[in-house]
């Protein structure tokens, strides 16, 4: 029969469109992200209609897990004399200085350890435990700090009422050790209330709230930001 | 010369397959959208009062017809998160009767707007609120029509320094609200219940630590929801 021959041939389809069109997409996401950092614990912000967005710089996070374990994370200035880096090495000598001097079992950390909790962006042990974890490997690290896993059962800065600042507990060491960086742009950030956010979940009882907030208002920083989710008025 | 002429016939149309590549980036684009965060937290700001001991008489006691007092509750699961929320007031001082079974305390609820209309406890917070909200209302239909300046950054910080104006202005009749939340209640409501203050331009407001009447006060409303 008469059937048509069609010439077989691989059919070539020309990518370098596609290619032009994933690099610029490629190029935007490079450019537009902000790293997520990584936090021990997931926590759902309740919803608000502010609109004041979250500052880069300057901000102490004080993470709490519905279950009343605090975490906390430093972002340093734009300026590179105080960076996230150097702002965690000088709050831990700071810190380890206060509780050295309030506490009768001393603790001794080597440069590298001050190098490890520099690179860390958010911490929440016992001091007790602290220069433990930091001679760990990064994996077992993190493990220590996740409330989920059983490595992680003493995670969370000790934290109570205490309103005698001459005897601080441990998470009001370390709120007094950021505020007393000479960092001045974190100082100003904190007195105006941006530079302090605490961010909880939705669930999470009040009371374990309003430990955390009492302890700011005994440290005089009675003005601090909740970390919230955006919704509308009519919600 | 004709023999360079001669190479350039001979080069053929050289085609590079671009697949690998494109595979290649759309992997490298998974991965960054996965690591990115594209939605920014929001910050709600507070101011507390200090902790130290403040003098009772320099303690500005609020006008009983301008007080509302907000009380948080919440039910809690088996691990302790909290599930149901509930919304209690009262106006003025409490009032409770001697057995404790009824008192000025009203129940209430979070429900936001419907049709644009205020419902729950942001209608009672708005009624209250009505000097200044009518005002920030006329100041908002200015806004929209861009009135102050065509400018969009003008035109929102004149707003905004005039809405200040006027939540601040103390010749209105301004409620002050007290914001009371149980140990059980969930962070969501009080977040809730401050960031109606924001929707209904209310400038005196506070947080408050629970005291012994408001339980008291509370008390039938537990016994009708089974709280032990």
């Amino acid at each position: 029969m008469g059937r048509v021959k069609t010439e077989k041939k691989k059919p070539f389809i020309d990518m370098t469109a596609m290619s032009d069109v994933t690099v610029l997409l490629l190029t935007f996401f490079m450019l537009t992200s902000t790293f997520l950092n990584k936090e021990p614990v997931t926590v759902i912000t309740p919803a608000s209609v502010a609109e004041e967005k979250v500052p880069e710089q300057n901000l102490l996070t004080v993470l709490v897990n519905p279950d009343g374990k605090v975490f906390f994370a430093i972002a340093g200035d734009r300026d590179s004399t105080y960076s996230s880096e150097k702002m965690r090495e000088a709050i831990l000598k700071n810190a380890v200085k206060t509780y050295n001097d309030t506490h009768s079992k001393k603790i001794q950390l080597t440069n590298e350890d001050v190098k490890t909790f520099g690179a860390t962006y958010m911490y929440g042990l016992p001091f007790a435990k602290l220069k433990e974890w930091l001679a760990m490997p990064l994996d077992q690290r993190d493990k220590y700090l996740d409330p989920s896993k059983p490595e992680g059962a003493g995670a969370g800065i000790p934290i109570d009422m205490n309103k005698d600042l001459d005897k601080p507990n441990e998470f009001q060491i370390w709120m007094r050790a950021a505020y007393n960086t000479d960092n001045d742009n974190f100082k100003h950030a904190v007195k105006t209330g941006m530079g302090v956010a605490i961010k909880a979940d939705a669930s999470t009882p009040y009371e374990v709230i309003e430990v955390v907030m009492d302890n700011l208002q005994t440290l005089k920083m009675n003005k601090f930001s909740l970390m919230t989710a955006l919704k509308t008025e009519e919600d | 010369m004709a023999k360079r002429g001669k190479r350039y016939s001979e080069q053929k149309d050289v085609r590079v397959d671009f697949t690998p590549m494109v595979d290649m980036n759309m992997l490298l684009i998974t991965f960054f959208m996965l690591c990115t965060t594209m939605i920014k937290s929001q910050t709600l700001q507070i101011a507390l009062p200090t902790n130290e001991k403040v003098d009772k008489t320099e303690q500005n006691k609020a006008k009983e017809s301008e007080a509302i007092t907000i009380l948080l509750d919440s039910d809690v699961d088996e691990n302790g998160k909290a599930t149901k929320e509930y919304v209690y007031f009262y106006e003025g001082i409490p009032m409770i009767t001697p057995d404790g079974s009824d008192s000025n305390l009203q129940e209430s609820e979070f429900l936001g707007n419907e049709d644009g209309a205020a419902r729950g406890i942001r209608a009672i917070l708005q009624n209250k609120n009505k000097d200044v909200y009518e005002k920030i209302v006329e100041l908002k239909a200015k806004w929209k029509a861009k009135e102050f300046s065509k400018k969009d950054e003008v035109n929102d910080s004149i707003y905004k320094a005039k809405a200040k104006e006027i939540r601040n202005d103390s010749t209105l009749t301004r409620p002050v609200v007290i914001i009371k939340a149980t140990p059980h209640a969930s962070y969501k409501s009080v977040v809730t219940a401050l960031d109606e203050m924001q929707i209904n331009n209310i400038s005196r407001y506070q947080l408050d630590r629970i005291t012994h009447d408001d339980s008291t006060m509370m008390k039938p409303f537990w016994d009708k929801r089974g709280k032990k």
